[in-house]
């Protein structure tokens, strides 16, 4: 079974955005990094699979050199077997699309049974990028997936729904993305993390993919801060109940939210 | 002539609202710019959703036959990109469901074209749209262009005001889905569990939500009760969904789901910036936390500062008693 994971370094979850008033662009560069968090869903998949059948795990990025630290520790410290990082100026300002494309040439590099992505990115919550790897490619998908169970040439997934999930049965190879639910994620040891380093990272460009970086089909005109709010009114009353019939009245006449 | 074409979603016969949000914003915007709002349906009950999509201002409704009882990636994305190609819609909108955050790419790229994901803004000024969307899950907001006709927008639900302008029925027209000698590989075995009954997340004009002041998994019934009451959607903090108290589909934040509802009433829940992202755009915000200094406190606009183990039951009974 070969497996590609493809994954994202991101700002950490707690990070601030400091941005008073609009602005062309997000300056991140104080930002922490991490492995977005949904990709860590689909590599904990991935090296489950592994354990199960046997097979290889390839990790793919694009991202600058910064990347290899978060390759390292939470992709081939855990049981990824090789990892690529496509670094390319010219993909600086890439779309969903693009990263798509480039995405597709990596992949097609090599023959893979499964290609896992997590839901989205938390920075820029698009989502899109499993997906459009998938049609590119031409590969059935199952997005938001929160229970696998690979059958032979085939897999089931569950795949989340409001109020519920669909079952979904289809034929290898696939692409997937997965959702929080599906796995634990494991943490490195510090000894994988060490003998992490002695697993091949390759660094190619769109050149080597043979690809030339694709013209965006979104522009980005501004980043903004969210609107303000107001400050909090405090209800207060004689006791619990009081201070709570005073808060249910001001949503009812007063916010006429309820 | 910047013509809209909504996905108008369905699933077992009943339509989801944000369709008509979505109607009634593109309403707004053709009336200001030229064009025409169209629906979109795949299956379903044409009659009832060209009465509904005529009534929040939509021209034409366009309908296709075929296999769409249950989401299929391949069909749907098939029928959308053969409707782009038939009736060449400037923007195409459908609704940042499960649904419509899967099919938006898939027809995206099928047709070559833009898709913005979770808008919650939309505007059209110097002949270009202009889509604004959440990123980093709320913490700031970015202005996004497409640069292609069609463009694939999907919608917030709970972004825009479904508002009634008396229209009568849109004209019904067939268009051919493209479905003919379609073979998807992934295919729905089976749905399990369903909308109706249980009010969703996403979709909720309210949402209760309970975060490590619950103190247990015992606790979390409290919080339901509530949402119960108020016909709300029962949500969590990062925290209790950690803790294993409740199911990760309740967890609201950066790593859980980004809701915008009326009204968001956070129990126990001390306001980490991994919450706030993720509940920061609803309309009115209450906290009930024993600790004044909560983070919080920052964000709503009306709160309680005391047990919420005495507070959440009375305010239970006192919903009850306003709504009857």
């Amino acid at each position: 079974m070969k497996i590609a994971v493809c994954v994202k370094q991101v700002p950490d979850s707690e990070t601030r955005i400091n941005l008073a008033a609009p602005a062309a662009k997000l300056d991140q560069a104080g930002f922490t990094r991490v492995l977005n968090p949904y990709d860590a869903f689909a590599v904990e998949e991935a090296v489950r699979i592994k354990e199960a059948r046997g097979g290889e795990i390839t990790a793919i990025t694009v991202g600058p050199e910064t990347v290899r630290e978060t390759l390292k520790k939470d992709c081939l410290a855990v049981g990824c077997d090789k990892a690529i990082i496509i670094n390319d100026p010219a993909l600086a300002g890439a779309d969903e699309a693009g990263i798509a494309d480039v995405l597709c040439a990596a992949l097609k590099k090599d023959s893979y049974d499964l290609v896992l992505f997590g839901i989205k990115a938390i920075d820029d919550d698009s989502g899109q990028v499993g997906i459009l790897v998938a049609e590119k490619l031409g590969l059935p998908h199952v997005s938001t997936i929160t229970k696998l169970d690979l059958g032979e040439g085939t897999l089931t997934a569950h795949r989340e729904i409001e109020g519920g999930k669909e079952i979904v049965d289809c034929p290898l190879p696939a692409v997937l993305t997965c959702q929080k639910g599906l796995n634990e994620p494991r943490l490195p040891s510090l000894p994988n993390i060490m003998k992490a380093g002695m697993k091949p990272m390759q660094v190619v460009t769109c050149a080597d993919l043979g690809v030339t970086p694709p013209a965006a089909l979104v522009e980005i005109r501004q980043y903004s801060p969210p609107p303000a709010r107001g400050t909090c009114r405090l209800v207060t009353g004689d006791d619990a109940a009081a201070a709570a019939r005073e808060l249910a009245r001001v949503l009812n006449e007063e916010a006429k939210v309820i | 002539m910047p013509n809209i074409a909504v996905f108008i979603e369905q699933r077992d016969g009943a339509f989801k609202k944000v369709a008509w949000q979505m109607i009634s914003r593109a309403r707004q915007l053709v009336d200001a710019n030229g064009g025409e709002v169209w629906g979109m349906l795949l299956g379903g009950d044409a009659a009832a959703a060209a009465t509904q999509a005529g009534a929040h201002g939509a021209h034409k409704l366009f309908t296709a036959e075929g296999s769409f009882t249950t989401y299929d990636s391949e069909r749907y994305g098939t029928a959308v990109a053969a409707f782009c190609r038939a009736q060449k819609p400037d923007l195409v909108l459908v609704g940042a469901t499960s649904l419509g955050r899967d099919l938006g790419p898939t027809a995206a790229a099928k047709l070559g074209c833009a898709c913005i994901s979770d808008a919650v803004g939309l505007e059209f000024a110097g002949g270009a749209w202009d889509v604004r969307r959440p990123v980093f899950a709320g913490k700031c907001f970015v202005d996004v262009v497409p640069k292609t006709a069609p463009a694939i927008v999907a919608i917030r639900p709970n972004a825009f005001v479904a508002q009634e302008c008396g229209g009568a029925a849109a004209a019904a027209a067939a268009f051919d889905a493209g479905q003919a000698g379609l073979a998807p590989k992934a295919v729905v075995r089976e749905v399990v569990g369903s909308a109706g009954g249980r009010v969703e997340l996403t979709e909720a004009d309210i949402v209760v939500s309970g975060g490590r002041g619950i103190k247990g998994p015992e606790n979390y019934a409290m919080i339901e009760e509530l949402a119960g009451a108020l016909n709300a959607a029962a949500g969590a903090s990062r925290a209790v969904v950690d803790a294993g108290w409740v199911d990760y589909s309740h967890q609201v934040g950066q790593t859980g789901k980004t809701v915008g509802p009326n009204l968001y009433i956070a129990c126990g829940i001390s306001g980490a910036i991994q919450h706030l992202a993720g509940m920061s755009s609803s309309k009115c915000i209450v906290a009930i936390n024993k600790d004044a200094a909560a983070p919080i406190f920052k964000v709503a606009d009306f709160g309680i500062v005391g047990d919420l183990f005495e507070v959440v039951p009375e305010l239970t009974k006192a919903v009850r008693a306003i709504r009857g």
